[in-house]
Formats: C-alpha cells, structure tokens, sequence
C-alpha cells in the first residue's frame, strides 16, 4: 500500500510534480489502496474545505466592517444582528467625512508615509550597497550590529525619543513625525540581501568605464532591485500609514493629524450605539489606502517578505 | 587569499584592458578581488563612508542614543513635565519600586501571559495553515495567501472598531452565534477573565498572513525528495510532520516565534484604544503601563526602568531561541 498520491499539476506550479506526493489525501484513515479515486476526491474536498475555513478568517471582519458601514442607524442598532444590510446607505460615510476633517488627515499620512517610504529605500540602498560591495574592516561587525536594532520594541526608547525630538524643536512637525523613521534595520538587511546578488562583474564593468560610485548605485544596482525596492517601500508605507503611538506622542495640532489620530478622535467623540457606524465608516475610510496598495504590490511584497525570512 | 584575476565579461569592457597583475599589492581589495591603485581606495573608503553616513546618523541618533538614554533615565528620578538636566540619581530605586508594585507586577504577569498565549495560538495555526497552503494541489492558494496577509496592512486602529463590534455583547455577531448554539453570552472584552485572551485572538488574526507567509517560504526550502522518502517509508500524516515537517522548519519556526514575542510583548494600541487597561486591571500590559506612566504621570524613571525590563526580557527569549536554534541544528 503507498501512501503517494499524484496530484494533477497547477497552472505555473513548476514544482508540483514533486509536492503532490505529500498531500493532505493521505491524513486520516487510509482507505483501501484498491479505491485511489475515492481517496484523492475526499482528500480534495477536505483541502477545499480547509481553505474555505481558512479564508473566512481574513474575510469574515472585514466583511463584517464594510456591512456594518452601510447600515443605517435603525438597522445597526438591532438585536440580532443583520447580516445584511436592508437598505445599505453610505449616509454613515458621509456623517463621517462631515464630522472629522478625513481629506486633510489623508494628506497628512500621504506626506509623512510617502516621506518615510522614499527617505528609507535612499539611506537603504546606499547603505546596503556599502555593506555588500565594499570592504573595510569591521564591516560585518558594523551590520551585525544595525541589525540587532531591528528587534528592538519601540516602545523601549519612546521617552528619551520624545525628549530628543522634543529638544530639537521638531515636536507638533511634519519633520517630527518623520525623521526618526528615515532609516532602519530592517531596509538595510533587505538590501544588503539583495545588492549581494548584483554580480560583481556589473559593478567592475561600470567602474572600469569610469562610472562614479553614486552612479554605479542608482543607475546600474538599483535597476536590478525591484522587487526588493517594492517590498521595502510597500511595507515602510505600510508601517508608518499605521503607526499609532509614535503620531499620538509628538503631534498635537490636528491640521498635522494622520488619518489614525483622526480617526481616533471620531471614534472618542461618542460611546452612543448608534453613532459607531459612523466610526466604522470612518475606519474604512482609514484601511482602504494601505489595502489598495498592497493589492496592487502583493506579488513583489509577498515573495519580497518571505525572502527576508528565509535568508535571515 | 589569493587574488583573483580580473575577468572581463564579454561586452563589459570594450577596451578589453586587463589590470596590470603588478598593481595586485595588498589586501585592500575591490569586489572581485583585483587590488585598487592607491587613488581608488581613497575614493571607495570615502564613498563608504558617504554611503553609510545618512542610515548611520539616523539610526545612531534615534535609536542608539535613545536606548542609552533609557538606562541612564532608569536610574533618575525625572518627571517628563520638567527638562532633562533636572533629573537627579537614585541608583537602582526606581527598579526596587517598579518590582516591589503588585500593580506593575500585574503588568509584567499579563504581558507574559499575552505572550505565552500569542505563542501558544499563533504558532500551531500558523504550522496547520502554511502546511495547507503549501502541500496539497487546490486552486486559489496564492489568492487566499494574499488575503490572509491583507489583514496585516489594515491600521491597528480600524481593526479595533471592527472588533469592538463584532465582540459586542447582544449587538455583535460572534454573541449572536455564541447564544444561538444555546451557550451563554460571553463578555469579551467586558469580563475581566475574557478581556486578555479576547486581545490575543485580535493580535494572531492581525499577525496570522505574515508568519504563514514565512512558514510557506520555508516549507519551499525544505527539499522535497524527504518528503517521498518518508512516504515511502509509510509514515502517516501526523507522524510526517512531527518528525520531518517540523524539525526541518526549526529556523523558519524560531524566526517566527521570535517576531511573536517581539510582536506581542509590546503590545499598546488595541489596549490603549479599546479598552484602557480593563476592566479590573486584567489588560494593563507593560507597554502600556510605561506609556501611562511617562506620558500621563511624567514617571520617566519608573517608565524607563519598565522599559529596560522589557528590553531584558526580549534578549532573554531571544536568546533562549538562539540556543534553542543551534543546539537541534548541531
């Protein structure tokens, strides 16, 4: 009796020959080698119904977050709940762009995540770059040592950060918010990663024709670099468009607010019931952005963060 | 080491200039090894320097520093509503009050648990999902991959709406389901022993896209002749996984487990937002207890003596799986 069970390859899946072999048709019981049909649709149908599960994990709240966002207050305020909106209305959306100032604070993340996002892939690059092609020593001591920054909570440094930025009058400023995310850990390793793959005749070429080191970075290595620059760039812009506490610390002004402090005051406006579909709507507001660029992004970002976590 | 020779690559160098072997003198070396005139080293060492200087002023500035300023402020006594120069010494007092406090005790008991049950929770699923997600050959794998990882991007504090609604007692849909099986309605985030693990379940479905996504990566480094070895050996499913699957996942599980505790031991924002350290205390968490205690209290030695604990903690657990990582790979 075997245990192997062949697969129909995918579309695309240039490794399926081999991977069919371990398939979840095998757990449970084993059926009667004589019945291979059987086993292989049951199998299936489990697989199916295992990712049936598995996506509702992710789709559930947010489908929950979009009804509840169209419900009326009559309708929200109901006991069950409906799992469908009866007369969906986008008259919570509107209360909530009315009530808080949503176009500014949009404006607000865009500057400082776009800032962040550029600022880092630029000190990234350079800096990957030195430590991938260049040599001097206590080079890989150097690296080794940005690199354990990366595990650092921030929460750890947030009062002497504060303090600093505070003492170089960059508190309640867009600079503020910014600067102390232009550079980090985590970019560097992804791109020292990535440059180590550039091959070193490129760079040897350019320079032999003369090519500065500036130019050898932007024009020949960074080219080559895509995916690397997607995952960097999808997942600062990311992190910054969502960073709560660091805003909540050094911003007072709400002209300077990002959309989650606004979206903050909207949600501590009011307990009332019957105003949270308008902090729904609002939250909705906040998530669509980072979304639609992750699904624009996802195929670069999701190899790009899974490589991180193979070759570290 | 022995220098290599410059290889020019066809069409790289129409010159077709090969570097004189006499210029090969020293180990200062360019990235394929051929020695650089004198002139050239100066310009890459001063490149390396320009290169590295805008990363390392801002890490050094906002980072290093920072984090030397946290020992040196856990040892004053200052409150954050005066300057910095008024801070006076007091050794290691604000560390003998912060642990001698049941209140900050109770702080550092909840993170710890929050980040035994993050663990406990996040890592099993994780392995079940990847290894679904990974094995068997079913259509919209990459799309359901991609959606579990959307809920990473989504900000914290939407999230919290979300799910201050859906664990709404009576209103929310899960109470909905909970009652129509005939259970009674639990509180969530209202019941004091329901409130923590209700936090955790939001943290593993914000977290859960991205370690699956590890996972699978390094599912796809394992080579797959093991797997048809065991399976010609009948090894059973489970078996397959517990002493192959999961032994070769051992760095991909420890980076995993690593971001879980980085991950959840500074948990503040759902606490903060949702519900402020309640009730009855049972989700006042360290990150938040140093947030409340500089920001609201001007506490900035209680809360930096707090946040060197913390920082201890995380190089504790990180090297416990460093250990844990060397010892099975030897």
């Amino acid at each position: 009796m075997t245990t192997t069970i062949h697969l129909r390859n995918q579309r695309g899946d240039q490794r399926g020959d081999q991977r069919g072999r371990f398939s979840l048709g095998a757990i449970g019981d084993r059926p009667p080698a004589s019945n291979p049909h059987l086993r292989r649709r049951l199998g299936r149908a489990f697989g199916y119904l295992g990712l049936t599960v598995v996506a509702l994990i992710p789709l559930f709240p947010l489908y929950w977050l979009t009804i509840s966002a169209l419900k009326t207050p009559g309708e929200f305020s109901k006991i069950p709940p409906t799992w469908f909106p009866d007369t969906p209305t986008l008259g919570p959306l509107q209360t909530a762009l009315h009530d808080v100032p949503f176009g500014r604070s949009l404006l607000n993340s865009l500057i400082i995540s776009g800032g962040c996002t550029i600022a880092v892939i630029i000190t990234s690059v350079l800096a990957g770059y030195v430590f991938s092609k260049h040599h001097f020593r206590g080079r890989d001591l150097l690296f080794w040592l940005i690199v354990l920054t990366m595990f650092l909570p921030p929460i750890v440094t947030l009062v002497p950060l504060f303090t600093l930025v505070k003492t170089m009058g960059l508190d309640d400023s867009y600079l503020g918010v910014m600067l102390p995310w232009f550079a980090n850990a985590f970019g560097i390793f992804l791109m020292r990663q990535f440059i180590a793959d550039v091959p070193d005749e490129l760079i040897d070429a350019a320079r032999m024709d003369g090519a500065s080191e500036w130019r050898i970075v932007w024009r020949f290595v960074f080219p080559l670099l895509r995916p690397a620059v997607v995952t960097l760039g999808v997942f600062m812009f990311v992190y910054t468009w969502n960073n709560f506490l660091w805003p909540l610390s050094i911003l007072r002004s709400d002209a300077l607010y990002p959309v989650v402090l606004t979206l903050n005051r909207l949600m501590s406006y009011t307990m009332s019931f019957s105003y949270q579909n308008v902090v729904l709507a609002g939250a909705l507001v906040a998530s669509l952005p980072t979304l639609i660029i992750f699904f624009i992004a996802q195929r670069a970002f999701v190899e790009g963060i899974a490589n991180t976590g193979i070759k570290g | 080491m022995v220098p290599k020779t410059a290889r020019p690559t066809a069409g790289a160098n129409p010159s077709g200039q090969l570097v004189s072997p006499g210029t090969v003198h020293e180990a200062e070396r360019g990235t394929t090894g051929r020695a650089d005139s004198g002139k050239f080293r100066q310009y890459r060492r001063l490149t390396s320097g320009a290169f590295l200087s805008p990363a390392l002023v801002i890490i050094g500035i906002f980072t290093v520093i920072p984090i030397i300023m946290t020992f040196i402020i856990s040892l004053h006594r200052w409150s954050m509503f005066t300057p910095i120069t008024r801070m006076t010494y007091v050794g290691f007092a604000n560390y003998a009050r912060v642990l001698s406090d049941p209140n900050r005790l109770n702080a550092g008991a909840n993170t710890l648990v929050y980040v035994g049950l993050s663990l406990l929770i996040t890592l099993p699923l994780a392995v079940a999902i990847a290894m679904l997600l990974y094995f068997p050959q079913l259509r919209g794998k990459s799309l359901i991959r991609t959606l579990l990882f959307a809920t990473y991007v989504i900000p914290t504090i939407a999230i919290v709406i979300t799910f201050g609604n859906i664990y709404a007692p009576k209103y929310g849909p899960l109470s909905t389901i909970i009652t129509g099986l005939g259970l009674p309605s639990p509180g969530f985030l209202s019941d004091p022993r329901q409130a923590l693990v209700s936090l955790v379940i939001f943290n593993v479905w914000q977290m859960l896209g991205y370690y699956v996504i590890l996972l699978v990566a390094g599912l796809t480094q394992i080579p797959s002749d093991l797997f048809e070895a065991a399976s010609l050996d009948g090894a059973g499913p489970l078996r397959r996984t517990i002493h192959i699957v999961l032994p070769l996942l051992r760095r991909p599980l420890a980076f995993v487990a690593l971001m879980t505790v980085i991950n959840s031991i500074q948990v503040f924002d759902p606490i903060y937002l949702m519900t402020m350290g309640g009730p009855a205390g049972s989700t006042v968490t360290l990150s938040y207890e140093i947030q409340r205690q500089a920001f609201q209290y001007g506490l900035a030695g209680d809360a930096s003596a707090l946040a060197v604990l913390m920082l201890g903690l995380v190089v504790f657990i990180g090297g416990l799986l460093a250990i844990f990582m060397r010892r099975r790979a030897s």
